[in-house]
């Protein structure tokens, strides 16, 4: 599943970041790395654009650009 | 004294311009947005019988650059000559940033760190070890808090300790990937950079790095290596990206590290309970469009309180200066030139400076992201992207830095076309014509929302071209929007104070050289020519002075006689011609000369254009500047005239610093044509539309 498919307040782990340069190495410098814990903080109303929290940092990203994080949910 | 050249890093929003003004004693601007120090600083100073020189490099995430900043700054570290890196880290984020100073260390540069913020991140219960840190990294280290003044000095006498040890970092991978590092380094002979960073740099695809090295006699040998070294990495870490597995290498080295040194701080969470109002997904654009209202209504009705004095001030002071100079030409120019000119752009500087205080505010406090956060999904639509936002809205202040925020949008495109917009923002100078204008047409009550719509149409319009351009001109993807949202912050009165003095100093400044000399060239080429005029009225005037009979009312008739005079000079001057000559293009839009001159005076600077109004309506005679001006406008102009005047301020060119600015930052001769020309067409039929419709409708 993608980071973009999460709702608000739901948790993921990142598997694999399919974007490709140079937006993989912004996602990266962002912490956005395999095995690292993402949070969904918010989104608008439209979905279309995320507040993440990636290890207490908030990244503020696009629907397109979600997408091409996969993540795996974390069950409550 | 010794020179220590010291390159200053760090991610942005860490505090590093805010550590600089620590330092020096002078305060300059600290903003909390992301990319807020575009331009290169020094700050030079003595500690230790060493003279330390401090370049603030563009805070960056990555040597991989993005943003063109980001360049800047791998450009300096990698080509220029320094003696040592400090980097600045926020100790509340310690795993991203400690991810980039690895990358730095790699440089294999006499380096420091300054553990920043460490107020915040040790009143959350956190603690940082730097000697620990010291023995696993070889890298000296010390906690600071630029905003309470704490651990700077300590700082500097590690960097001067590293500098006289030529201590250089230890940072190692792991054993495979050193390994690989150490095969690839045996292939590099000569070069000026630290083989061990070309190796690096080279396993995780670096090009600027391929590029400075592609020509040398050793390259071919190297190539062969680098692809098994590379390929044996890729088989033990089962991943096809060295780069990402450099990157997860960092990472991991990280965590290890802060695991090592460091006490975990309590989360922070007052920003995220902020945001759960501020970036609402429902309540949040209404938010937003109620701060920016309040703004300008702040703008408009607490910056209009000090008007009537300053003005009074101005008459007082023209009065003053008349006194002192002999009568004749000079007086003449310098009390009814210069003086009620300068007035009229002065009395408009508490407007300014409460706009440019609200913008300064929400940059500081953090929500200028958040703004560009909750404008995304909008300007996504316009074919603009959230990122667009800051130079938009820097645009409301003046043009010329927000051509230069603009940096920060890396597709060419998406730059171009924000930056084709911008100047639909209507600038600060721009705000003292539409006061004039708006209090002399409409009614006290509505004005703020009057003031309120014009900024908006401008940007709504701005938006509205953006789309356009996107679908005609610019065909292709927008640029991807990954952006950080800093913590929100508290202000800081100092930096606001100072950042307020700065723009009034350079307004005045603007006041008094630019605009006074533009007015005095403004008054000559409307006074003269006019020796028959003043020949043939001193004619007359004599004859009523010298007639026999005391007529009661011979005073009054030679001011009038006067006033016919003055009329009779402006209308007959150059600059009457220069208007008139304008004339038959602007009728349409119910415009006389004056205003024509006054707005070719405001390609000069947008300024002018009230001074030089204040100078054709022949205020200079009048006991008050702007409300006089206001008065004779309310009288003269029709009311279309006005609304047209507002519409070719609000689209037509900028004035010319910006203009200069926008052909340094776009090199391409089309699209500089481009933007000279189409603004001006654009205002125009704007302004000729508008006022067609009123007329039908009145």
């Amino acid at each position: 599943m993608r980071l973009n498919e999460l709702n608000m307040g739901d948790s993921g782990i990142i598997k694999k970041i399919h974007a490709k340069e140079p937006l993989k190495s912004k996602l990266l410098s962002m912490g956005f790395a395999r095995g690292e814990k993402v949070k969904v903080l918010k989104h608008t109303l439209a979905k279309n654009t995320f507040d993440i929290d990636i290890n207490g940092v908030n990244v503020a990203l696009r629907d397109e650009e979600a997408r091409e994080i996969e993540v795996e949910k974390i069950e409550n | 004294m010794r020179e220590i050249k010291i390159a200053l890093v760090g991610q942005p929003n860490v505090g590093k311009s805010h550590l600089i003004n620590s330092i020096s004693g002078a305060t300059l601007h600290v903003g909390n947005f992301s990319g807020v120090t575009v331009e290169k600083k020094e700050v030079e100073f003595e500690r230790g019988g060493f003279k330390l020189k401090l370049i603030d490099l563009p805070g960056t995430y990555s040597l991989h650059p993005y943003t063109p900043e980001e360049k800047v700054t791998k450009d300096f570290l990698i080509n220029e000559e320094y003696d040592l890196i400090l980097n600045v880290v926020d100790s509340n984020q310690l795993q991203k940033n400690l991810v980039f100073s690895w990358q730095v260390a790699d440089l294999n540069k006499p380096m420091v760190i300054a553990f920043n913020m460490y107020d915040e991140y040790s009143r959350q219960g956190g603690e940082i070890g730097t000697n620990k840190f010291f023995k696993l990294t070889n890298i000296r280290a010390e906690n600071v808090s630029a905003k309470e003044n704490f651990g700077l000095e300590e700082l500097f006498e590690k960097v001067i300790k590293t500098y006289e040890e030529k201590n250089t970092p230890r940072i190692y991978y792991s054993e495979i990937v050193e390994e690989e590092i150490e095969n690839v380094k045996e292939k590099i002979k000569e070069c000026r950079l630290d083989k061990r960073f070309i190796s690096i740099r080279l396993l995780e695809d670096d090009e600027d790095i391929y590029k400075r090295i592609h020509e040398k006699p050793w390259y071919v040998e190297l190539v062969s290596q680098l692809k098994s070294s590379k390929e044996r990495i890729r088989i033990e870490y089962d991943e096809e990206d060295v780069k990402e597995i450099f990157f997860e290498e960092r990472l991991a080295l990280s965590k290890g590290i802060i695991s090592q040194v460091a006490k975990k701080a309590r989360r922070e969470t007052l920003s995220e309970k902020i945001d759960k109002v501020l970036i609402h997904p429902i309540l949040g654009l209404p938010i937003f469009l109620f701060v920016m209202w309040a703004i300008f209504q702040a703008t408009f009705s607490l910056g209009a309180i000090p008007m009537d004095y300053i003005s009074a001030a101005f008459s007082e002071f023209g009065n003053w200066v008349g006194g002192l100079l002999p009568n004749g030409v000079v007086r003449q120019a310098v009390v009814e030139g210069v003086i009620p000119a300068v007035g009229a752009v002065i009395m408009f500087l508490p407007n300014i400076l409460i706009l440019f205080l609200g913008i300064n505010l929400l940059e500081q406090t953090g929500y200028m992201a958040r703004a560009a956060y909750v404008m995304d999904g909008v300007l996504k639509r316009f074919g603009l992207q959230g990122r667009a936002f800051i130079p938009l809205v820097s645009g409301f202040g003046c043009s010329v830095p927000a051509y230069m925020a603009a940096r920060t949008l890396k597709n060419p495109k998406d730059r171009l076309i924000t930056m084709l917009v911008i100047g639909f923002m209507s600038c600060g100078a721009r705000l003292p014509i539409y006061v004039l204008l708006v209090s002399a047409f409409f009614a006290p009550e509505i004005q703020g929302n009057v003031m309120f719509a014009i900024y908006i149409g401008g940007a709504l319009t701005g938006l509205v071209v953006a789309k356009i351009l996107r679908i005609v001109l610019f065909k292709g993807e927008p640029e991807p929007f990954v952006m950080e949202l800093p913590k929100y912050r508290f202000p800081k009165l100092k930096a606001l104070l100072f950042d307020l003095w700065v723009k009034t100093k350079m307004y005045i400044q603007k006041a008094g050289t630019f605009i006074a000399l533009a007015s005095l060239a403004v008054w000559f080429l409307s006074s003269f020519p006019r020796a028959d005029i003043v020949k043939e009225y001193s004619v007359k005037i004599e004859q009523i002075k010298s007639s026999k009979f005391k007529v009661p009312s011979a005073e009054k008739k030679i001011a009038k006689l006067k006033e016919e005079m003055n009329r009779k000079i402006l209308e007959n001057s150059y600059i009457a011609h220069i208007g008139k000559l304008m004339e038959p293009i602007t009728k349409p839009l119910d415009l006389g000369w004056r205003e024509d001159v006054s707005l070719l005076a405001g390609l000069a600077a947008k300024e002018t254009v009230v001074s030089t109004m204040a100078v054709l309506y022949g205020v200079g005679n009048s006991d008050e500047t702007s409300k006089g001006l206001i008065k004779i406008i309310r009288k003269t102009m029709p009311f279309t005239a006005a609304v047209a005047m507002i519409i070719i301020v609000m689209f037509y060119s900028p004035c010319v610093a910006a203009m200069s600015t926008f052909y340094a930052e776009v090199p391409k001769w089309a699209w500089r044509i481009f933007y000279t020309i189409y603004p001006n067409v654009f205002a125009y039929f704007a302004a000729f539309i508008t006022v067609s419709l009123i007329k039908l409708f009145s």
